[in-house]
């Protein structure tokens, strides 16, 4: 017995293991030449050899969930197992009075009552429902959507299909700092307007809308205003009767929480009506049919309530955070352009482009560094970032762009890292690169006239 | 109202609890909110409220020692950056 033991255990460590994962203590050769020598394990994944996980600063995608939003889900998922709809029972009778707190932690965070708030499986299910719901229940009378360019993807692709089923679509320009142009506002409402959609503050950039203003020229003219703002509650103070909001979708693991679900803020007074997207049982005031995930509303109501009590200290932690990255590369770089308004931005996301440097290059070289680029050369197709051509920024400029996000969990030791990183990487491409070379001789690259040969 | 080697213990167990996390990040982070909540809370006189702020902590520790036991039962497969040593 002992002997097969041993001998199964000799067969495991010589035969490579096989997956994603390939611990080796030797580099290979063509590695060798450009790693420095690590004394611990490195992990190979895609071809690309790295000593460690990398460092998160990739907090607008997603955001880790908070330990103590994880405890708070426990023990609706492991024991209060009911579903929140089944009346006759305890079982739903504790699932339901779980999601009614929660109902109760979401909608005191954005100063709205509990019974306008709708559980949905996400932003991006709430925005479908929004944009799509408000437009399909008034189709007679109303047939305008006011948008803008720099949207979030799920908008502008409920808008467009909008446009396929007969309705017009005004997508409102910005202004080079991010910002909407009130005035192209106004001048766009029309009488049949149905909706304005903005968001509150963008996920690629980061600027703030003024909410305010923008809420205030809806009113005026009648005309529903819907915000996304996954990216801003929890972050930037959110009071819907201030902004004036009609609609307000939400997402939970932008505030670390689970990912999953969302929720949509339907106001009530007055009241504003829309088709929704899930037919079926009525549930969530017949807007949202379906059994709601308990475990992640939950989740979602216990990350609301953690933001708001930490909205002031995470704010000033991440400022401090923003500046050390800006300054220090700043300090040792030129030529560094922040994208979008510095005055009205969330602190935690820092859009850079560096001049005169080639993106994919960097981003190849910033493996140790979790971030996210401006272009979408990750994927297949090689366009800038819609976003960043909106605000008008030259081609070279939007592939060169990354994204920092900074969140309550990033250290001063990591943003140090992560300049010190970026910094490297940059200078070493501009060292190869001759039209830095050029720049530097005082030779104006828009103005060459490139032979042919 | 409680004493002062009260509030330093439960301060001592927080840090104890927040040091022994697996993840980088929350290691981190336990001590400086930590540390921070409790300065914050240095010159609170009223003795309710210094009452609800030990409550409060003490609620804390036990959150946080409660995840504890789960997130060492899942440990990271890989190493964080930040951990590795440059030779």
């Amino acid at each position: 017995m002992a002997s097969k033991v041993i001998s199964a255990t000799i067969r495991r460590t010589l035969t490579n293991p096989h997956g994603a994962f390939s611990r080796c203590r030797h580099l290979s050769t063509a590695a060798a030449a450009t790693a420095v020598n690590y004394e611990d394990e490195s992990i190979l994944m895609k071809g690309v050899r790295i000593s460690g996980r990398p460092l998160y600063l990739d907090m607008q995608a997603t955001t880790p969930i908070d330990p103590r939003v994880f405890d708070a889900m426990n023990d609706s998922t492991i024991h209060e197992y009911g579903n929140p709809h089944s009346r006759t029972h305890m079982y739903g009778w504790e699932a339901e009075n779980a999601v009614e707190v929660a109902r109760i932690q979401v909608a005191k965070l954005i100063e709205a009552s509990p019974k306008e708030i709708i559980f949905m499986s996400g932003a991006t299910e709430a925005n479908n429902t929004a944009v799509k719901g408000v437009m399909h229940f008034y189709r007679d009378t109303k047939k305008h959507v006011i948008t803008t360019q720099t949207e979030h993807k799920c908008v502008l692709d409920s808008c467009r299909h909008l446009q396929q089923e007969g309705f017009e679509v005004t997508y409102l320009p910005v202004k080079t700092d991010g910002l909407v142009d009130l005035e192209m506002l106004k001048e766009a409402i029309r009488p049949d307007t149905g909706l304005v959609s903005i968001m509150a503050v963008n996920n690629e950039i980061g600027v703030v809308q003024p909410m305010e203003e923008i809420g205030r020229i809806c009113k005026e003219h009648n005309v529903p205003f819907h915000t996304d703002a996954a990216q801003a509650i929890g972050k930037i103070p959110v009071d819907v009767k201030k902004w004036n909001v009609a609609l307000m979708s939400m997402s939970a693991h932008k505030i670390y929480g689970p990912k999953g679900v969302g929720a949509l803020y339907v106001r009530r007074r007055p009241r504003i009506r829309l088709e929704p997207l899930m037919n079926g049982g009525g549930q969530e005031r017949g807007l949202r049919s379906g059994t709601g995930a308990t475990q992640q509303i939950v989740g979602f109501g216990a990350a609301c309530e953690l933001a708001m009590k930490e909205m002031e200290y995470d704010e000033k932690w991440i400022k401090g955070l923003q500046e050390r990255l800006l300054n220090g590369i700043r300090e040792k770089l030129d030529g560094v352009v922040v994208n979008g308004s510095m005055d009205s931005r969330y602190v935690g996301n820092l859009n850079l482009s560096f001049a005169y440097v080639e993106g994919e290059s960097l981003l190849m070289g910033l493996k140790e560094v979790a971030v996210s680029s401006g272009s979408a050369c990750t994927s297949a197709s090689l366009e800038p970032s819609y976003v960043l051509r909106a605000l008008g920024v030259d081609e070279d400029m939007a592939h060169t762009s990354i994204r920092f996000g900074i969140g309550r969990f990033t250290t001063k030791e990591e943003i140090d890292k992560a300049v010190e990183l970026t910094v490297k990487q940059v200078e070493k491409l501009r060292e190869m690169s001759p039209l830095y070379e050029m720049v530097k001789e005082g030779i104006d690259i828009k103005n060459i006239q490139w032979s042919q040969h | 109202m409680v004493s002062r080697s009260e509030v330093l213990s439960l301060c001592r167990a927080l840090l104890r609890a927040g040091r022994q996390y697996p993840d980088y990040n929350i290691r981190e982070y336990t001590k400086r909110r930590t540390l921070d909540g409790f300065r914050m809370n240095k010159n609170l006189t009223d003795p309710s409220k210094v009452n609800e702020a030990f409550a409060e902590a003490k609620a804390q520790l036990v959150v946080a020692e409660r995840v504890l036991k789960v997130y060492l039962a899942y440990p990271p497969k890989t190493k964080n950056i930040m951990e590795v040593k440059l030779q």
